[in-house]
């Protein structure tokens, strides 16, 4: 699971208000390199919930984005680096997704996460 | 089932509930087809006197259709509701259903899990049947008038049941989008992953195990909501047309292609006990909850208010698949993955000329139905 994934993904326990972003628990994880594409990364980064993707490359130990940012930054390439390798070459292969509510983990194996809810919190 | 108007709208049917499992895991009771609810607006009083058979057509319930909030019709059975029929019963047959049989439809017919859109009447080869799955999603998309235009084009796409991601991967590469699968086999969204990454798309598409009445995205989220031949095993239509309409973005385009039974008479309140009797076999082999018709799904998508609503019956287009299917299932690499799948499988492949069957009584329609979200 890519850090793009993990930044449209959101808890949908019934009664839930507040169910994203989701905590990322990374048991292991893999950097898969992949070409940068700035005209991508400029597309998408109007989308992108910044604290969120902070947060969950600080959990995989990526420090290296800054606490805030904005579009005037794309202009930079190293900026773009720093975003891309965030967003699309992290892979989270094994760990959970928490609900920042609830604290219902979600798991996540062989990168894939799994969110179906039980019956009860349906 | 029949129809008796009762006098006195008070007087329940008795009711014999052997297990608390009679309402659906949403909250909502587990739905009999919607076209006999849609049929019964305006009575009230209307109770349903059902025979006692094992049926999914034959669920206590209490329905209240969205908006249309007065429509309320008790219909009580004296049945036992079966495992199948409980939500999580039907979740984890469908799951397992697509575990164990994925591969063996792969290795046949590609990663397509959907039918081919032909010319009517036309026999086809089994070479023409992967540029029919292609032209199937063709045809859906200019159907729903969907932009390739660079500025007006889809960028962010949801595949509600997915499979292997055959319409995920084709869409990214089309668009040049971003596109999310969902299904609730975990096989399939490894394999979807895998042949993804084959395809040099990993950066494109990603697949989640989720369920499509509880999509795990925020609201508003894509331009394009795509779903192709699932929802036919969605037991909440509403829920499921809701949670379409949630995560789509305003202005979103929605596309359902689905398998559905023929649109009712004004005069009938349901389908005809024969009829029934087909599509609930049809439905055991391939964990299908009831049916409902094109029809329903318009007035679903009408109730959620959903804009430029159309629809089409291509069942004639899809005539030669299940035939060829079947042949399919007669060679040697078909027979032999079957035998080396599963009893689900190899059930599921019995009930084929069942398919056949409800086609050729127009009864199980092949239909398309798209929609906008308002800006």
């Amino acid at each position: 699971m890519r850090l793009l994934t993990h930044n449209m993904l959101s808890c949908n326990i019934k009664g839930v208000t507040n169910g994203f972003p989701l905590k990322l628990e990374a048991d292991k994880w893999v950097t898969k390199e992949v070409d940068l594409n700035a005209d991508f990364l400029r597309g998408i980064f109007p989308k992108i919930e910044w604290s969120a993707l902070l947060a969950a490359a600080r959990a995989l130990g990526f420090a290296e984005l800054p606490e805030q940012a904005d579009a005037s930054m794309l202009s930079s390439d190293d900026f773009l680096r720093r975003f891309h390798h965030a967003l699309l070459e992290l892979h989270v292969e094994e760990g959970a997704l928490v609900c920042p509510e609830t604290g219902r983990k979600f798991p996540i194996n062989k990168g894939i996460p799994n969110m179906l809810l039980h019956e009860d919190e349906v | 089932m029949s129809n008796s108007q009762s006098p006195d709208s008070s007087v329940p049917v008795k009711q014999k509930k052997k297990r608390n499992k009679t309402l659906h895991s949403s909250g909502l009771p587990i739905p009999i087809p919607m076209s006999t609810l849609l049929h019964s607006y305006t009575p009230p009083s209307v109770s349903l006197r059902l025979r006692p058979r094992r049926s999914r057509y034959l669920r206590p319930l209490r329905f209240q259709f969205g908006r249309m909030g007065n429509s309320m019709v008790r219909a009580q059975a004296a049945t036992e509701v079966t495992e199948a029929a409980t939500s999580e019963g039907l979740k984890k047959g469908i799951a397992e259903f697509y575990d164990e049989s994925s591969g063996v439809w792969e290795s046949v017919w590609g990663d397509h899990m959907h039918h081919g859109f032909y010319e009517p009447d036309t026999a086809a080869s089994l070479s023409d049947h992967r540029p029919a799955q292609i032209r199937m999603i063709e045809e859906a998309l200019s159907f729903a008038g969907v932009s390739d235009d660079p500025m007006k084009k889809p960028k962010t796409i949801v595949d509600v049941g997915c499979g292997i991601g055959g319409s995920s991967r084709y869409l990214a590469k089309k668009y040049g989008a971003q596109c999310r699968g969902i299904t609730l086999s975990p096989i399939q969204a490894q394999r979807a992953q895998e042949l993804a990454a084959a395809e040099g798309l990993a950066d494109k598409v990603s697949f989640q195990v989720a369920d499509a009445l509880q999509q795990p995205f925020p609201d508003g989220e894509f331009d394009l909501v795509w779903s192709m031949e699932s929802g036919e095993h969605m037991p909440d239509k509403m829920k499921f047309v809701s949670e379409l309409a949630r995560v789509a973005a305003p202005g979103a385009t929605i596309i359902i292609v689905t398998w559905c039974h023929r649109d009712l008479s004004p005069s009938e309140d349901s389908l005809k006990p024969d009829e029934i009797a087909l599509l609930n076999k049809i439905c055991d082999a391939y964990y299908l909850p009831a049916w409902c018709s094109a029809s329903d799904y318009v007035n679903i998508a009408k109730s959620l208010s959903l804009e430029n609503i159309k629809t089409a019956d291509w069942s004639d287009n899809v005539a030669p698949f299940w035939p060829a299917v079947i042949r399919s299932a007669f060679t040697w690499q078909g027979f032999t993955s079957l035998l080396r799948s599963g009893w689900k499988t190899i059930r599921g492949a019995l009930v084929m000329p069942l398919m056949i069957e409800g086609y050729k009584k127009n009864l199980i329609k092949f239909a398309v139905i798209t929609c906008t979200k308002p800006n």
